[in-house]
Parts: C-alpha cells; structure tokens; sequence
C-alpha cells in the first residue's frame, strides 16, 4: 500500500458519510474512487434514479481524499459546483479527480462521475477547497 | 405539507402530490426518514423545512459533512420548484453551486428555505440558504437550475 492510499484509507475510515456512500479508492493510485450503491442512494423510487445530492457527495467526498492523500492535513469545502449530463442509474459510480490548481491555502479540483463501466458521464463537479 | 403550513395558492394537484411526497418521506423513504423532515412554510414558489443532522453524514472533524447540506439543498430546491408548476410534471437537476459557509454538530436541527424565482423555457431557477435551526447561524447557500417536463415519469423528481 502505497503511503498516499493509507492516507487516503484513514481519510475515509475517520468519515462517517464515507461509510454511508460505501466509498472506496482504486488501488491503482489513479485518482480514482468509488460509490458502492445502495437503496438509500435513490431519490425517488419512482425513477430509481440516484440522488442528486448523493452524486455530489460523492464527487466531493472524492475531491477531499485525492487532497487528503497528497497532503495527508484537511480541506474543507469553500464550494462546489456540480452539472449532471445524464440521468443516473441504480447502481455504483466512479470518480475521477483532476487536480486544476493549488496553492498553498486554496485547491481548485474537478471530478467526473461515470457510470455503466465508465462509459456514460452522469455528472461533473468543481470544488474549491481551504487547505490547513 | 400539513394544512397549516401549505398556502393555498399552490395548484391543487401539485398539493396533494407534495401532500403524498411528504408521507412517503416522512415513513418510507430511508435517506429521508432519518433526516425527520418537517415543513415549516409550504407556498407557490417557497419551501421551508426543518430537519435533523444525523451523525451518519459526519465529517473526520466530527461535524455535519458538507454533503449532507448538498443533498438537503437539492431535496428542498426540488420542492420549490413543485410548487411553483401549475400541473404535475417530472423535473430534474441541471446543475447546483453550493457555498459552504458554517458548521453544525450532529443531532442538531437546520432549517432549509428555497424559492423558485422562475420558470422560463421549462427551466426553473431556484436559490436558497441552510441555516442552524437553535441559532439562526448561516451554513451554505446555494443556487440551482432544473430542468421541466423531462422524459421520466410523472413524479419524477429527483428527491
């Protein structure tokens, strides 16, 4: 395990709303996450569709652990940004996080959530984040 | 939802859907079961509801995670824009910025007011804040765009 994944793993271990989006990261070291689905990830049951908010939950959660693990210290949410460019499916989700910029105080990162291995782009988040 | 807190300038049939949404949420739904929803102001274009921080949406510093505030902003956006229409149709998300601003503890009560400032082009623009229900403190603030009359089925929010 490399040194950025086990900060990344405590990262996650010491975040109850980790725990409830059943997030995880690759352990390929490619800036790369995932939801495990639940039933309680669904919005309207009617659509079966997930949540809005759980998608950019997610995207942000991913957003904190890829700086988690380059810096191992927090950052917090100054603000995100999402659009969702396809309705989602019942099932899990990756994420891919690019780093845009940072700084010594501010981090600029974008995520791409992906479903239907990889293939369909569901939504894209930018956060702004307050290191230290 | 309740009689007391719906204005009666909401199209009759979009009531009774809210009415409908409110029980399923309240008993059935499990992410909103246990966040205890209660409308506090319910009128055409407006949403105000109080809710409870569970300690399942915490962050590593012990505090309510951001994303908790995300999904209630989505939630009750969604509503606003229901009360806004003047017959049933599904709608979805096109895009939210949320600005984090506060911190509550778990357990703790907020309170989420949105309005629907308008519906143009089978778009609605909604805008909203979150803030502690005991001190009034403001926690984020957001703005959303949805989309009207999508291909989903009748009810199709996306909640």
């Amino acid at each position: 395990m490399t040194a950025r994944l086990d900060r990344i793993r405590s990262f996650a271990a010491a975040t109850p709303l980790a725990g409830w989006l059943g997030f995880q990261a690759d352990e390929s070291g490619d800036a790369a996450y995932r939801l495990t689905f639940q039933e309680a990830h669904i919005g309207n049951p009617a659509i079966r569709a997930l949540h809005g908010g759980v998608i950019a939950s997610f995207l942000e959660l991913a957003m904190q652990a890829e700086l988690a693990g380059e810096t191992g210290g927090p950052a917090s949410t100054i603000s995100l940004s999402i659009d969702y460019l396809s309705s989602s499916r019942p099932e899990g989700m990756t994420a891919h996080v690019r780093r845009l910029k940072a700084g010594r105080r501010i981090a600029f990162l974008e995520a791409e959530g992906r479903q239907a291995d990889g293939t369909r782009l569901v939504a894209v988040a930018r956060g702004c984040f307050k290191l230290g | 939802m309740t009689s007391g807190v719906t204005s009666s300038d909401i199209n009759p049939a979009i009531g009774g859907m809210l009415r409908s949404a409110r029980d399923f949420l309240a008993h059935e739904h499990s992410l909103f079961r246990t966040l205890d929803l209660k409308p506090i102001l319910i009128g055409k274009g407006k949403a105000t509801f109080s809710m409870l921080m569970p300690a399942d949406f915490a962050a590593a510093d012990g505090s309510v995670h951001g994303g908790l505030y995300t999904i209630i902003l989505d939630s009750i956006f969604g509503l606003a824009v229901f009360t806004a229409l003047e017959e049933i149709k599904p709608i979805a998300t096109i895009n939210l910025r949320t600005d984090f601003v506060g911190l509550i503890a778990p357990g703790a009560r907020a309170v989420c007011e949105a309005e629907c400032e308008a519906v143009n082009s089978d778009v609605a623009h909604v805008s909203g804040r979150l803030f502690a229900e005991a001190t009034g403190d403001l926690l984020a603030t957001g703005t959303g765009a949805f989309m009207v009359g999508t291909k989903g089925p009748i009810g199709g929010m996306r909640l």
